[in-house]
């Protein structure tokens, strides 16, 4: 997975949370950054959903921020050959859990966001996003996912993606669908570690080899 | 507090702390026959029903991000950076951290376990570079109880021979990872050695316990006992003696002496009746952490002790040291990209590491700054979190949809993280002191913390991001975090890589030091000091290896003075 130093969540980041997902960094790599101290402490909340068709009570999306956010996650992650879309992972679920969690800018950067898409969405299309037809969404869409083309008056709006981009694609990638798409392939009990697998191995050698010719 | 409970009973040894000198003190203490007591400020801790291992970050809350607790969800220490209720200070314009975790075995049962010996130079620094303090104690002194924490508690490593880096009583270490294989071949081009680290986590059983079943989860303490904590390791040989009894939640507040200045027992405050209770005994072992042990001695204020317990020559609190951190020097590696899916949760930590590679360039003066560090490095496909998938447009353009998704499971497990590890030199401007303006919920006065690093540290942070950088192009990787000189080279915080020792400095000269050679107070033979406050020196080597097995050695010679009857 990315590594989330090219972009930390403000006021939400522990970085031992981050490096312990991204890798299995030893437990006495204690980077913990100023962060910390200002997440708030709050109660403990159940584990959202696994799946889009539990139950969940709504903490912080209004029904229009709802029905957007749905309709965004999808199109980041959507159903493949591999796996289902990011509402069937719950992943709408457990970003509404996260930012109540994590409330501050976080919660206010995805929520003007999704104002700023809806007034561009009108000017261009005169319709709020969620109410315009796919091939005008998608050219919305284009506008602002892609950093390093888009136009600087987009600015605002490539933030505001790239933010719900890290969102969807970590709440797709931790959910247990998304554990099993990649796949990750730990949390077992083996009896005998068997180091790095040959064929692993050969496929470093292969990239090394492509990486000295290219 | 207005209630007396007198306690009639006196013990051969009461023991503040049950964590790596504490556990390590009843250990020693009990198995020779001594009757003990030992106090935790915090509540039981039952690793087997406790740990969080093998939970799915999909099944806990957040999905296991961080709410009030400092490292996360799963993490198993109870308490972490702030304390409810427990406070402490620092100096204006300064900030020490002070991590403390309030439960039976304190942090052993989170820490790295990362288990190194310090070498022969370590002990006498001052001689090699005139800088900082000689310990009164050689490695040769201290060997043969490396040996025996070694075989105790169960260490993996290998046999190497190289400079000032001590080879133990090692058990097989676990074959690298694949990044970690990489990461060495591009140390091997550079002249930096690479070789299996050192852990106390078993890969063969060991007294009873099962081998290490390589779920990476150690941090979250081991359901199995696979790795040392003091909990599964320490206590149970102790409790089945007979001879000892713990207190938990015992917030020990005083240590109380007699007319000739002698400490006779402790005070603490019991937790759940809010009320003072005494405890006598015949010896005093201090194992609550440098900081704690050395905030107890100044608050035992006596006639015979007005500036506190065993600080006549006024060193108690100071030349406090943590170590050199200097994290986050990530690199992206596009060579580890789309590798076929395995497990590469292997052992809680790494399976390799950096040992300090430049003692002759030292002594030929030919670097800026004295003294060593290790590199720590991590990264590989581990578990997914609520984390994992932040930057992704940084290496995949941006996007959505089919391509974005494919994208991102080729980036799994294509970054690698460095970390320093390094010597501090002691210095007159870190230490604590108590501030007896304000008490925390127990009525005891707080610490106050001053620290600053000198350029020896800050230059050796700058030269870690220098290596760090060069390692990663010579893996043929991008770097992806920068620092400089206006950050003084991220150097951590002092407290943050929670390795804090020196606060009652042993030594050969009672005016110059705290403790005696055998961590034994000067000014009362009955007092003696277990966890990190006795060092002399931090050497680049993780501490708590060095702390149990200089536990062992003193915890001999109580015992051996107690038989002696001259205590």
């Amino acid at each position: 997975m990315a590594n989330e130093e090219a972009k930390k969540p403000e006021g939400a980041l522990n970085r031992r949370d981050v490096l312990r997902a991204l890798t299995t960094v030893p437990a006495a790599l204690v980077p913990i950054g100023p962060a910390v101290a200002r997440v708030a402490k709050r109660q403990a909340r159940p584990p959202v959903p696994q799946s889009g068709t539990g139950e969940y009570q709504r903490q912080t999306f209004d029904e229009h921020e709802w029905k957007t956010v749905r309709l965004l996650s999808d199109y980041i992650i959507p159903r493949d050959e591999r796996s289902g879309s990011a509402t069937e992972a719950a992943v709408p679920e457990f970003i509404d859990d996260w930012l109540a969690l994590r409330g501050g800018e976080a919660l206010a950067a995805v929520r003007g966001g999704l104002i700023w898409l809806d007034l561009e969405s009108q000017r261009a299309y005169g319709r709020d996003f969620v109410d315009s037809p796919p091939d005008q969404q998608k050219q919305m869409l284009d506008r602002i996912a892609f950093p390093k083309t888009a136009a600087p008056e987009d600015a605002a709006g490539v933030t505001f993606f790239n933010h719900l981009r890290d969102l969807v694609v970590s709440g797709f990638f931790s959910s247990k669908m998304g554990v099993q798409d990649l796949p990750y392939l730990g949390n077992q009990m083996l009896s005998e570690w068997p180091g790095c697998p040959s064929e692993v191995m050969e496929k470093i050698r292969k990239n090394e080899a492509k990486r000295r010719t290219a | 507090m207005s209630e007396l409970i007198p306690s009639p009973k006196i013990y051969d040894a009461v023991i503040v702390g049950s964590g790596a000198g504490g556990g390590v003190a009843g250990y020693v203490l009990t198995r020779a026959g001594a009757k003990c007591l030992m106090l935790e400020a915090g509540d039981w801790y039952d690793t087997a029903k406790q740990s969080k291992m093998m939970e799915w970050t999909y099944d806990a809350p957040h999905r296991g991000a961080s709410h009030g607790h400092t490292f996360g969800y799963f993490d198993a220490a109870v308490g972490g950076w702030q304390v409810e209720g427990e406070p402490y200070l620092s100096a204006p314009g300064q900030e020490f951290r002070w991590f403390r975790s309030r439960m039976l075995g304190g942090r052993t049962n989170h820490w790295g376990r990362i288990s190194l010996r310090m070498g022969p130079y370590d002990f006498k620094p001052y001689s090699r570079d005139g800088k900082g303090f000689d310990w009164p104690i050689t490695y040769d002194d201290l060997a043969p109880y490396y040996d025996k924490t070694e075989e105790l508690i169960g260490v993996f490593g290998s046999h190497e021979g190289l400079e000032n880096t001590p080879d133990g009583k090692f058990q097989p270490a676990p074959k690298p990872r694949c990044y970690e294989l990489v990461i060495q071949k591009a140390c091997q081009k550079l002249g930096i050695p690479c070789i299996p680290s050192r852990l106390s986590i078993i890969t063969q059983p060991l007294n009873g316990r099962p081998a290490c079943h390589y779920c990476g989860q150690c941090g979250r303490s081991c359901a199995t006992s696979s790795n040392f904590s003091s909990p599964t390791v320490l206590l149970p040989p102790a409790l089945k003696t007979g001879n000892l009894e713990i207190r938990c939640n015992a917030m020990a507040r005083e240590v109380l002496v007699d007319g000739e200045g002698r400490a006779t027992g402790v005070s603490y405050i019991d937790k759940k009746t809010r009320k003072e209770v005494q405890v006598r005994s015949k010896v005093v072992v201090l194992a609550a952490s440098a900081c704690e042990s050395a905030r107890l001695l100044l608050n035992s204020k006596s006639p015979r002790h007005p500036n506190g317990l065993a600080n006549s020559s006024g060193l108690v609190g100071k030349y406090l040291m943590d170590t050199v951190g200097a994290d986050g020097s990530d690199g992206f590696l596009p060579i580890l990209m789309d590798l076929p899916p395995h497990n590469c949760d292997g052992v809680g930590g790494m399976h390799l590491y950096m040992p300090w590679w430049n003692y002759q360039r030292q002594l030929r003066r030919e670097l800026p700054f004295a003294r060593g560090y290790h590199i720590e490095f991590g990264g590989g496909r581990g578990m997914p979190g609520p984390y994992s998938g932040y930057g992704t447009e940084k290496f995949l353009g941006g996007g959505y949809g089919v391509e974005l998704k494919r994208g991102v499971r080729k980036l799994h497990g294509a970054f690698v993280g460095f970390s320093c590890r390094g010597e501090m030199i002691p210095n007159e401007d870190s230490y604590c002191e108590i501030d007896p303006t304000v008490v925390d919920q127990w009525g005891v006065p707080v610490l106050k913390f001053h620290f600053k690093w000198t350029q020896d540290e800050i230059l050796m942070a700058k030269h870690s991001r220098e290596i760090f950088e060069e390692i990663i192009l010579t893996a043929g990787g991008e770097v992806l975090s920068r620092f400089s000189a206006d950050d003084n080279w991220g150097i951590s915080k002092g407290g943050e890589i929670i390795h804090e020792v020196g606060t009652t400095r042993m030594g050969d000269d009672r005016r110059t030091s705290v403790l005696n050679p055998y961590c034994q107070a000067w000014d009362s033979k009955t007092l003696f000091v277990t966890d990190g406050a006795p060092f002399c020196s931090n050497a680049d080597k993780n501490p708590t290896l060095s702390i149990m097995a200089l536990a062992w050695r003193t915890s001999e010679y109580i015992a051996e003075q107690v038989r002696k009857g001259s205590v």
